[in-house]
């Protein structure tokens, strides 16, 4: 079995808190693995680590056996990783549309195409189309960013992180602050994404996670506590001491 | 669209009429903020489109004029090759002061600045080859191909041609996927790294096309005004560049040379009575931010856009 990411003894430091502390975990290609713990666990600070935003104090990240601990975070996308942000991250100066486009043209060379307007690519602005149709944002293309709504900027988020064709996945809590009807839509659209797609989502609310995991893995204070199927989850002493206690 | 078509047309006449209905006086001043306003522009490809704010402009404007006014008057190198030297010379040092981009903010801007009093600094002090602070003089009207253009009104004309061009050739950058990249990197640096984009990379190069357009700024210049001193590498012309930008709206075509426009005509018209020359602008300035944040061009937009609502 291909293993897609591989965190190999992570840790990250920040000055005196240890946010990641030895965190080693293995995702099989083609897995959706959920990933849970309290607020401040580490989870963020370790996507950002798989994601090259930062740099792990140490230990190694490895992406279909490549060592990518010293890749670049665009070069990581260009390898096949996407990411979604906790909070939006999208250009909120730009139109849909352009955020969009940004994201295809991202890991091509025609990036940096300087001898024609960006629209003249019938072919591109299309597929802009039927992938903010995927997401639910049809018919908002040329709507500045800054005026979309809380739960469209989540929606463009997605759109954006699958803008690339990405082997490997990263959602960091993308149904927080939804209503539970924009929840729903939301879970149904990440459950239909490509099982080809190796998902690593970070999820508070336990039933999106449950109903999506093959694995948990979940994290406390900066460590690992639990890695299993989700059935052992809820069953778990120590998961039930620092997770579920706290509900 | 089509009033877009209309109003460059419209536009493109009334420029064209300037010489047949206005005084040498006013022709003269036009060219001047035609070519001001490249270079205003140039600065704003920097700070309206990627975000950065750079105050050495008139580095590479100046090292053009000064190379080609040295070529021309020393070593009597005729008007094409020493233009396009004087654009070389001028986008050299702009990769060189691309590095630049390795800061953002307050860094940038003082990084910027000290490399723009280096060459003011050596244009000044060096003086057994830069003329020292009376500059290079006697530059010869500029000739192409046994065309010489002496007249103002035909140097007016001039720049207009090479104007369009090169407003042409803005207008596909900033619209191509190149430009837009630089206006996500303006508006998200972070997304744009997670969507696969070497921003570094993108501000390198848009640092030195940006340069190269000074450069051009900076070889019409000297044809224009027939000799260069340290004042064209001063601070005040790389501020002033970037006020035109702000002043007319960043971002835009237009923006820089209205900016220009009110910037030089103010100049010469108020600067005739009035010794707080400056004074004046820096209200102007302090009125743009407060009250007109994006400029003439934000104000004409939203007068429009505020006429569509009344109408619907
Ligand atoms: N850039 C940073 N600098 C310093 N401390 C940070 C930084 N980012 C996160 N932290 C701290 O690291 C801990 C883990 O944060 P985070 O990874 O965001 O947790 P989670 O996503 O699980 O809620 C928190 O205590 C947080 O305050
Ligand atoms: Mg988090």
């Amino acid at each position: 079995m291909t293993i897609a990411i591989e965190v190999d003894n992570v840790s990250k430091q920040f000055a005196g808190l240890r946010a990641v502390d030895s965190v080693s975990l293995s995702i099989p290609q083609g897995e959706r693995r959920v990933l849970l713990g309290p607020n401040g666990a580490g989870k963020t600070t370790l996507f950002h680590c798989i994601s090259g935003t930062h740099q792990p104090t140490s230990g190694r990240i490895v992406m279909f056996g490549k060592d990518i601990s010293n890749v670049s975070e665009n070069a990581r996308t260009a390898l096949g990783m996407g990411r979604t942000f906790q909070i939006s991250n999208v250009c909120t100066d730009l139109t849909v549309m352009e955020n969009l486009l940004l994201g295809m043209l991202g890991t091509t060379s025609q990036k940096w195409s300087m001898f024609r307007p960006v629209t003249s690519d019938k072919e591109l602005i299309g597929k802009a189309v039927a992938s903010l149709e995927r997401v639910g944002l049809q018919g908002r293309e040329n709507e500045e960013v800054k005026y979309l709504s809380y739960g469209e900027r989540r929606q463009l988020e997605l759109a954006l992180a699958l803008s690339s064709n990405p082997r490997v996945l990263l959602l960091d809590e993308p149904c927080a602050g939804l209503s539970p009807s924009e929840r729903t839509h939301f879970s149904k659209l990440v459950s239909g994404l490509s099982r080809e797609i190796t998902l690593l989502m970070i999820e508070h609310d336990i039933d999106v996670a449950l109903a999506l995991a093959d694995k948990v893995t979940v994290l406390h204070r900066g460590r690992l506590i639990f890695d299993g199927l989700p059935d052992e989850v809820q069953k778990n002493a120590d998961v039930k001491e620092v997770y579920f206690g706290r509900l | 669209m089509s009033y877009r078509v209309i109003g460059i047309v419209v536009l493109a006449a009334i420029l064209a009429a300037v010489p047949s209905i206005a005084s040498e006086y006013w022709v003269a001043l036009l060219t001047q903020v035609l070519i001001f306003g490249l270079l205003a522009l140039s600065a704003d490809l920097l700070l309206g489109h990627a975000g950065l704010f750079s105050l050495c402009h008139a580095a590479f404007f100046a090292v053009s004029a000064y190379t080609v006014a040295i070529l021309q008057t020393r070593y009597g190198v005729t008007t094409i090759p020493a233009a396009v030297a004087g654009l070389v010379a001028g986008t050299l040092l702009a990769a060189v002061f691309a590095s630049a981009v390795r800061t953002r903010g307050v860094y940038f801007i003082l990084i910027t600045l000290a490399f723009g009093y280096i060459v003011w600094g050596v244009a000044h002090r060096w003086a057994s080859f830069t003329g020292g602070d009376n500059g290079v003089t006697n530059v010869p009207p500029p000739s192409l191909g046994g065309l010489q253009i002496v007249t103002k009104a035909h140097y007016y004309y001039f720049v207009l041609v090479v104007l369009a061009i090169c407003l042409l050739g803005y207008r596909i950058l900033t619209t191509s996927p190149f430009g837009l990249a630089l206006r996500g990197i303006k508006s998200s640096e972070s997304r744009m790294r997670s969507l696969g984009y070497r921003v570094g990379a993108h501000l390198y190069v848009a640092f030195i096309i940006s340069g190269f357009y000074a450069s051009l700024a900076g070889v019409l210049y000297i044809y224009y005004n027939r000799f260069v001193n340290p004042v064209a590498a001063g601070f005040p012309i790389s501020v002033e560049a970037i006020l035109m930008a702000i002043i007319g709206g960043t971002g835009t075509i237009l923006g820089p040379f209205i900016g220009s426009g009110i910037i030089l005509v103010l100049r010469n018209w108020v600067s005739g009575f009035f010794h707080y020359y400056t004074a004046v602008l820096g209200l102007i300035f302090i009125a743009t931010v407060l009250w007109a944040p994006n400029g003439v061009m934000g104000l004409i937009r939203s007068w429009r856009s505020g006429n569509r609502g009344e109408g619907a």
